[in-house]
């Protein structure tokens, strides 16, 4: 994850299993403050990335944060689309 | 890789399990005493043989198991109807599924071209097309009232293709509502929820619910939980089997509840629902009062939680199986090592305790006291603690029972033959490594029975006899012993011609008086094989003799007994373990001795008018008439170097296997007592004339006679004596 500017990250392309983790640590760490993600890099979004960035949105729309999701690529709507979700679940408000 | 030989090991073990209640369930179908449940247990069998089968990766052993499941459930749903053709069918496919098991599991090979004969069989008599050789397969014709089955198979590889190209024209799309929530340990096992409904998406047009209200804040996730949950309505052409064939890695590591949505309303899916909840394949419904969380729900769900909660409560939590709706079975597997150990150690106890009251008795003790009469009581308990031990290793004999359902059916279709096998007795606990060493002689046995005992069925006609041969096989108790009987309704022994065969091959003298008896004894002479050519059923080069030493070698002893035109019967008495002994203890020149009880017909004092010397040294003693060969035990063992006085000695009266008579002459009988029998192989080496050896109450070792030996021996000696002689 790097980031791009102020309140901007950039996804890692590999969302899988493993990177739920520093996902969450990541996102956390960035509490409190408006954010967008970046998700035009992702390749891989797997199960529990999803839960980590529904959390996020549930976390910044308690927090009266704002979460955007920006760019989604195609493996990240189909991922999102096969889980039932659209990109606008991962979001505090509608983008 | 430990880890995964034993998973390996274990699954197997399951497999044998499954195959004797696959088999079992066939011959309860056969029996047409068979019900539904009946048919789901078969299939049961098969499927959980083919779901450990592909997460070993044993290609060949899922293929069969999937085109079996495949017909089965044709079964299940009444499309394949249960005509004895049919069921005749799937017991022979039992045996070649029992057969791919085996050589998955300890290599070898399997008659390929038979496999697949019977796997086209199959799938024709499920009305599929024969599977091809890749492992495909064809899709079966699916009928609307499939979409109720929960078990139903439908072939896993749907191209999209076909499901847009007609298959809906002909009705054959089936709805499913599924529920899906992961635990933490699917993830954990590098399983993706994604990825299951990435599949499920696959398999038709799949509308996916996501319940995400479970989620936590950020601060309070745990990344490596699982909180989601999936409601999917899925309409695909594959059946519930192809749905479920999409979880089935995962089944353990999630929630799961796989509806079809029927036509004709919830009842059919509610019962469904219930005998799964039921027979525990499946856990119970989540709770009806998390259903008005998930915000719009599947029609069929929403209709279905309030009659399920008549039918199967649902559990506490929606987290836990459902244990409560199945009958967890009581039994845990344990290594036989540590059986063994404690039997060993239950022995040794034995031994200690009667030391122990030898020393009290010796210490001059007073029976009525306290100290003698608690060793009573831990007397009691020992044994009670050595026959419970015992009890561990005793298993019933009914899978080598079903063993030979299968041995009765190759040799009947083999010879040509119709036969009926009734077993009885099953139940009969036998200790576990007599059950292991007898399959091989019973398996001879049903053989020899089917294929010379039977008649072909147009003699059996002609004798006024009904077509159908019955051969009878039935386990019983009898006086500490287990004894089990082979008989068969066949023409009985043609004596005439054994007699005729054992001159020929000069077992005989062509003089010799034999009785009728006698000549039944033949058959299990060394070298005697009354088929006059050698068929592939029984001709294997081993005979009867070899049955005769196999079962002697158990401590057992085989009769037969027959009756013309009525058949034959063989007779197989057995110990009920190798463990413990019945014996008597007798002194032979200063030391002890154990004879075996089994062995022994009477003791008796010799009278000086009944001893008559024969040639040189052999002495035989007039008994009621007979005259019985006395073997002076003392010299014959070497105990000491001249003979005993018979006048002065006990006489036991003992028969061995092949049921001849013999004296044995010995010092002194001390009395009757249990041994616990310690191989002499094993900590020593083989003694000749020696069984085993035990360790009496005043902890001295006492050797157990081995009476066939030395028996057999002395003959041996006299011959050598008098050759010597000559």
């Amino acid at each position: 994850m790097r980031d791009l500017m102020p309140g901007l990250i950039s996804l890692p392309s590999q969302l899988d299993i493993k990177a739920a983790a520093p996902l969450a640590a990541e996102l956390l760490a960035l509490r409190g403050k408006d954010l967008t993600l970046d998700a035009s890099a992702v390749e891989q979004l797997g199960g529990q990335c999803i839960q980590v960035l529904l959390s996020a949105a549930a976390t910044w729309a308690a927090d009266g944060a704002e979460l955007a999701v920006r760019e989604p690529s195609a493996a990240f709507l189909e991922a999102a689309e096969t889980a039932g979700l659209a990109t606008s679940d991962f979001c505090t408000r509608n983008n | 890789m430990d880890t995964m030989a034993a998973i390996k090991q274990t699954f197997f073990q399951e497999c044998e399990e499954q195959l004797a209640e696959l088999e079992s369930g066939l011959l309860t179908i056969e029996r047409e005493e068979g019900d539904a449940e009946t048919i789901n247990a078969v299939f049961r069998a098969v499927h959980s043989i083919k779901g450990g089968a592909g997460a070993f990766g044993l290609d060949e052993l899922v293929r069969f198991a999937h085109t079996f499941e495949t017909t089965l459930d044709g079964m299940r749903s009444g499309k394949v109807e249960t005509a004895p053709q049919i069921v005749r069918l799937m017991l022979r496919a039992a045996d070649t599924l029992a057969d791919l098991v085996r050589v998955s599991r300890d290599g070898g090979t399997v008659d390929a071209a038979r496999v697949s004969q019977i796997g086209d069989e199959l799938a024709q008599a499920g009305g599929a097309q024969p599977a091809p050789a890749a492992p495909v397969f064809e899709p079966i014709a699916m009928s609307g009232d499939q979409q109720t089955d929960d078990f139903g198979f439908a072939p896993v590889m749907i191209s999209f293709d076909d499901l847009v190209g007609g298959t809906q024209a002909d009705g054959g799309q089936n709805g499913f509502a599924i529920s899906f929530k992961p635990k933490p340990e699917l993830y954990a096992k590098a399983n993706d929820a994604i990825r299951l409904l990435r599949e499920l998406r696959r398999m038709g047009e799949a509308k996916i619910r996501c319940d995400f209200s479970e989620i936590p804040l950020l601060s309070e996730l745990d990344p490596e939980g699982a909180y989601l949950s999936w409601h999917v309505r899925l309409s695909t052409s594959g059946g519930d089997a192809a749905v479920r064939e999409v979880f089935e890695f995962v089944e353990f590591d999630c929630d799961l509840s796989i509806e079809a949505q029927g036509l004709g309303g919830t009842d059919a899916s509610l019962a469904v629902e219930a005998l799964l909840v039921e027979a525990g394949i499946k856990e119970s419904a989540p709770a009806p009062a998390e259903i008005p969380a998930l915000a719009p729900v599947p029609r069929q769900t929403s209709a279905t939680p309030p009659q399920l909660a008549a039918v199967a409560p649902p559990t506490a939590s929606q987290g836990a199986p459902a244990q409560g709706a199945q009958q967890p079975s009581a039994t845990i597997r344990v290594d036989l090592d540590r059986v063994d150990r404690l039997i060993d150690l239950v022995g040794e106890l034995v031994i200690n305790q009667s030391m122990l009251a030898q020393r009290v008795m010796e210490a001059g003790i007073a029976r009525l006291s306290d100290v003698a009469v608690g060793l009573d009581d831990l007397e009691h308990l020992t044994r009670e603690i050595q026959d419970s031990v015992m009890a561990i290793r005793a298993q019933p004999v009914r899978p080598i029972f079903q063993r030979m359902s299968r041995v009765v059916r190759e040799v009947a279709d083999m010879t040509g033959k119709s036969v009926r096998l009734i077993t009885d007795g099953e139940n009969c606990e036998v200790d576990k490594t007599v059950i292991e060493r007898l399959a091989d002689p019973l398996t001879h046995m049903i053989r020899n029975a089917v294929d010379h005992g039977l008649e072909k069925p147009d003699d059996r006609v002609k004798a006024g006899k009904p077509e159908q041969g019955v051969v009878r096989m039935t386990a019983a108790h009898r006086s500490g012993r287990v004894v089990i009987e082979v008989a068969d309704d066949g023409a009985g022994i043609n004596r005439a011609r054994v007699r005729d065969i054992a001159v020929r091959k000069e077992l005989i003298d062509a003089d010799a008086q034999l009785s009728d008896a006698e000549i039944d004894d033949l058959i299990f002479a060394p070298g005697f094989s009354t088929a006059s050519t050698i068929s592939d059923v029984s001709g294997r080069g081993v005979g009867m003799d070899v049955v005769r030493r196999s079962i002697q070698a158990l401590g057992g002893r085989i009769t037969i007994s027959s009756r013309p035109g009525q058949g034959t019967t063989f007779t197989l008495s057995l110990p009920l373990t190798l463990a413990v002994l019945d014996g008597m203890v007798v002194t032979v020149a200063g030391q002890t001795l154990v004879v075996p009880l089994t062995a022994i017909v009477e003791t008796l004092q010799p009278k000086a008018a009944d001893i008559h010397s024969l040639g040189e040294k052999a002495r035989v003693v007039a008994i009621r008439g007979s005259f019985i060969p006395l073997i002076d035990i003392g010299s014959e063992l070497g105990y000491r170097d001249s003979e005993a006085d018979p006048l002065q000695s006990v006489a036991v009266l003992v028969e061995t296997e092949n049921q001849s008579q013999s004296a044995l002459l010995v010092d002194g009988i001390i009395g009757q007592q249990q041994v616990v029998i310690k191989s002499l192989e094993t900590n020593y080496g083989q003694v000749f004339g020696v069984a085993a050896a035990t360790i009496l109450g005043d902890g001295r070792v006492a050797v157990i006679l081995d009476i066939d030996a030395v028996v057999a021996g002395t003959g041996r000696d006299h011959a050598n004596r008098k050759r010597n002689a000559a």
